[in-house]
């Protein structure tokens, strides 16, 4: 016992000092949601959890009201009924519709209007858009960017290991498949994430709106040093990413050792139809 | 109703023939008790290891540490850490929840309350349990081979747990395991799926029968149909492991021919859905019988929570989906799963609607199989509602993988689960051992096992929103999550507490066993057949088969003279 109070006075000293500007509600929250649609997520898990909290409270004023009011002591001659009468099936099937009604009907078509409007809504080969192709591995994220050709699994791609940046107000789309086992791309802050499958490419895509550095982390498991699959995401606003890349590239086009194959993970960029 | 009678044997004499080989429903029951109880304490003590890397990175596991891991100065490895959660999660589901609910309850519970001498395989019975003893050996033998146990995960997505992403006999081990559980388990479930057809007393129709022989056949169903699946899929990714079959491989992983990692997680999920049912249904029909035994008045709309939770397991094996929308299936089938899945709500309500209506107006007796109870319709409430999140495709693609799913599987599965399982307990065991449990110790076990529960799941749910995700052995490498270190100690001590707790339970069990006070033939005044009965039971259980003459829940009929109460065998009270 001596020891756990030890140890936990240690960390809380510790940890007050490293996070004395987060209190405890503020440590509760999600984190900072930097994508144009990340608030959708938001604001439907808030609308679910009222929803939630209102039928929960039935079931609680249900079980301590009851539990209170109907003691044997309290209540000693229960009431005979096995609830077969219209009135009280009627009560119960009104539950079930009001149920269905007031939550899932409102849930699932919030639901799927952004899934099929914004989320799936992938914007057309056509636009301005920032492509980026994603290999996970044991234990890494490696990115691809296509060269000054604008071709990818080229030997002038930008390739990075864990190393991420996008810029500011672009749309981003992503290819991202896996090498080796099954792996899930996962950005906290944009709150979106998807697998990232051996054999199969999968897709997403969204707009960023601040600067900063941020993780991405890998959500499915795959192995031992799972937790150490961290990957940065450094956003920044056009000009400084212009001029990133542009170094980028020209620097790839003198070090990319071009005989190495294993260099060449890369795939043609998939058209719109190819991917459905 | 009863197609056939069984016949009396001669007890048995020898020590063998009773307690081991025993062909009796009653002693198999016990058997899968203990079982299951040991099996919990194990997967228990996995947890608390699990926990306390989480909340103290890199400290010694107090005591346990230096004797477990002496290479590792106390701490617990990330190897071993990938280890404990995969077989925590094993153990839990298949060799405890499994034992506990479907192998004890089910063999105990169901031939004494339909009327029965024993099941009607005693045979397949038998097998079953040694079965399912072969089963655990295998695995706990997995934790030896030079590698270690299997460490993929309970879910063992492939291609992590083919060869190239685990290495080692532990694995293959683990898929042995599991598919000699199933067969264990279908051995079982075809036994009480005839069993109940079969052999319910004379008089007693399907809806004469307690709501736990309900849970139970529905489980039993489930089992039958969805175990083979999951059979299957093993038997599939054993020839992945050991004869080079690549029924699970693609891409780059695959040498020579492609198949397709995904499909091992529609086979897997096509049983892992209707599993998580198969684990509550059990727990419903307990709690549906006891809140109406314990508030001493009939359960409200008996026949409605039988019929909702028949539509529940029909509807558990059409949902599947939502633990794949982050695969990206195409949005068509997502948004038919999400929907299908969201339609479970409507029979969840109306059973809850139906156990609040059960001890609305009743006259509550606080037993300690109530409260039991009654905390399962609290945490199933939470449970149940938190799946919502996870239904709905556009808040899952946040929360898929986070420890909010870890926080809402464990309130359905485990909470609830765990606390009809002890409500179970608490209640049958003056009929299991001829005496009573210690109600003091029982109610201190309930109040702390709550608190213990509930900071554990709900700051699970909350570190899940935060954005922490699951699996991993140390969550503060990343910025992110760096203001989670309260939080994540504050559900470790959570976990302490409920882990305490449990030896209160514990204590108690193996103290009244022998020194509890005798327990009546009736103690808790129900009507159901198994008290019409001695306690504990005779081994030929009835001495002349009963005739059912009244359902399973006469309390408080105002006609009645002297007792509250109606035995099944009575004629039903009239004005």
């Amino acid at each position: 016992m001596n020891l756990l109070l030890n140890l936990f006075m240690k960390h809380f000293v510790t940890s007050a000092d490293a996070a004395s500007t987060v209190g405890f509600w503020e440590s509760m929250k999600p984190p900072i949601d930097i994508s144009t649609n990340g608030h959708l997520i938001d604001s439907l898990f808030m609308l679910t959890t009222w929803l939630i909290l209102f039928f929960f409270f039935f079931v609680c004023l249900g079980i301590f009201g009851f539990s209170y009011l109907y003691s044997k002591k309290k209540h000693p001659k229960p009431l005979y009924t096995h609830g077969t009468s219209r009135k009280h099936i009627s009560i119960v099937a009104g539950i079930g519709a009001l149920v269905f009604i007031m939550v899932d009907m409102q849930i699932t078509t919030i639901s799927n209007r952004d899934f099929i409007n914004v989320f799936l809504n992938y914007p057309k080969e056509s636009e301005d858009i920032v492509r980026v192709q994603v290999l996970g591995q044991q234990w890494a994220w490696n990115f691809r960017y296509a060269g000054k050709d604008g071709i990818f699994n080229t030997e002038d791609d930008v390739v990075t290991l864990n190393d991420l940046r996008l810029p500011i107000n672009k749309k981003v789309i992503f290819q991202i498949t896996s090498k080796d086992v099954i792996h899930s791309l996962y950005f906290p802050n944009a709150r979106l994430k998807v697998d990232a499958m051996p054999g199969r490419i999968s897709r997403m895509w969204y707009e960023l709106t601040k600067t900063g550095l941020y993780d991405i982390a890998c959500a499915e498991m795959c192995g031992t040093y799972h937790y150490r699959m961290q990957a940065k995401l450094t956003v920044y606003d056009q000009t400084e990413y212009d001029a990133w890349l542009n170094e980028m590239q020209e620097r790839a086009e003198f070090t990319t050792e071009k005989d190495k194959a294993d260099l060449y993970w890369g795939w043609k960029w998939l058209a719109d139809a190819e991917t459905k | 109703m009863a197609f056939f009678e069984q016949d009396i044997h001669d007890a048995p004499t020898t020590f063998l023939s009773k307690y081991v080989f025993s062909f009796d429903h009653k002693v198999i029951a016990k058997q899968f008790l203990w079982y299951g109880i040991a099996f919990l304490g194990i997967g228990g003590m996995m947890a608390i290891l699990i926990r306390w890397t989480l909340a103290f990175p890199g400290e010694a596991f107090p005591i346990l540490g230096p004797l477990l891991f002496p290479g590792n100065n106390g701490v617990v490895p990330p190897d071993t850490y990938a280890m404990l959660f995969t077989l925590h999660g094993t153990i839990m589901i298949f060799y405890a929840i499994t034992p506990i609910l479907i192998g004890a309850f089910g063999n105990y519970c169901i031939p004494l309350m339909i009327g029965a001498r024993d099941m009607v395989f005693p045979t397949l019975n038998m097998l079953s349990f040694w079965l399912a003893v072969l089963s655990a050996i295998l695995l706990l033998a997995s934790l030896f081979t030079p590698l270690g146990g299997a460490a993929g995960g309970w879910t063992s997505y492939p291609t992590l747990s083919t060869l190239i992403g685990s290495a080692g006999v532990g694995q293959t081990l683990w898929c042995l395991a599991l598919f000699v559980l199933g067969v264990s388990s279908t051995m079982g479930a075809v036994n009480y799926i005839a069993t109940i057809i079969t052999l319910r007393a004379p008089g007693m129709g399907y809806f004469d029968m307690p709501l736990t022989i309900w849970g139970l056949w529905l489980t039993a169903i489930l089992n039958a149909i969805f175990l083979p699946v999951l059979g299957a899929g093993l038997l599939l990714l054993t020839f992945d492991r050991v004869f080079g079959t690549t029924f699970f491989l693609a891409g780059a992983a695959a040498t020579s021919g492609s198949g397709d990692p995904v499909l091992f997680q529609h086979v897997f999920w096509i049983f892992g859905h209707p599993e998580v049912y198969i684990l509550i249904l059990p727990a419903w029909g307990i709690v549906s019988d006891l809140l109406s035994f314990f508030a001493r008045k009939p359960a409200f709309g008996a026949k409605g929570t039988a019929l909702a939770m028949t539509s529940i397991t029909i509807l558990s094996t059409l949902v599947y989906g939502h633990h794949m929308y982050s695969t990206q299936m195409s949005p068509l089938l997502t948004q038919s799963f999400m929907m299908l899945t969201m339609t479970i709500s409507i029979p969840s309500a109306v059973f809850f609607a139906n156990w609040l209506g059960t001890i609305w107006k009743g006259s509550i007796r606080f037993d300690t199989p109530m409260l039991f109870s009654l905390g399962v319709v609290f945490v199933f409430g939470l449970g149940g509602l938190t799946g919502l999140y996870l239904a709905t495709v556009t808040t899952d693609l946040y929360l898929h993988d986070t420890y909010f799913v870890v926080g809402h599987f464990h309130y359905t599965m485990a909470a609830s689960v765990l606390l009809g399982g002890f409500a179970g307990t608490y209640f049958w065991f003056p009929k299991m051992y001829g005496r009573m449990m210690n109600e003091r110790l029982g109610k201190i076990h309930f109040w702390i096992s709550m608190v213990g529960l509930n900071g554990i799941f709900m700051g699970m749910m909350v570190i899940g929103h935060a954005g922490m995700h699951r699996r991993i052995y140390n969550p503060f490498v990343y910025e992110f999550l760096k203001d989670l270190v309260p939080l994540n100690m504050f559900i470790t001590i959570s976990a302490l507490t409920m882990g305490v707790g449990q030896l209160f339970f514990v204590y108690n069990f193996i103290h009244s066993m022998y020194k509890g006070p005798i327990a009546t033939q009736n103690p808790w005044e129900v009507g159901t057949l198994e008290w019409t009965i001695p306690s504990p039971a005779p081994h030929y259980n009835f001495k002349d088969i009963p005739v059912v003459r009244c359902g399973p829940h006469e309390f408080g009929n105002p006609n009645l003279v002297g007792k509250d109460f109606q035995y099944q065998t009575e004629e039903l009270v009239k004005a």
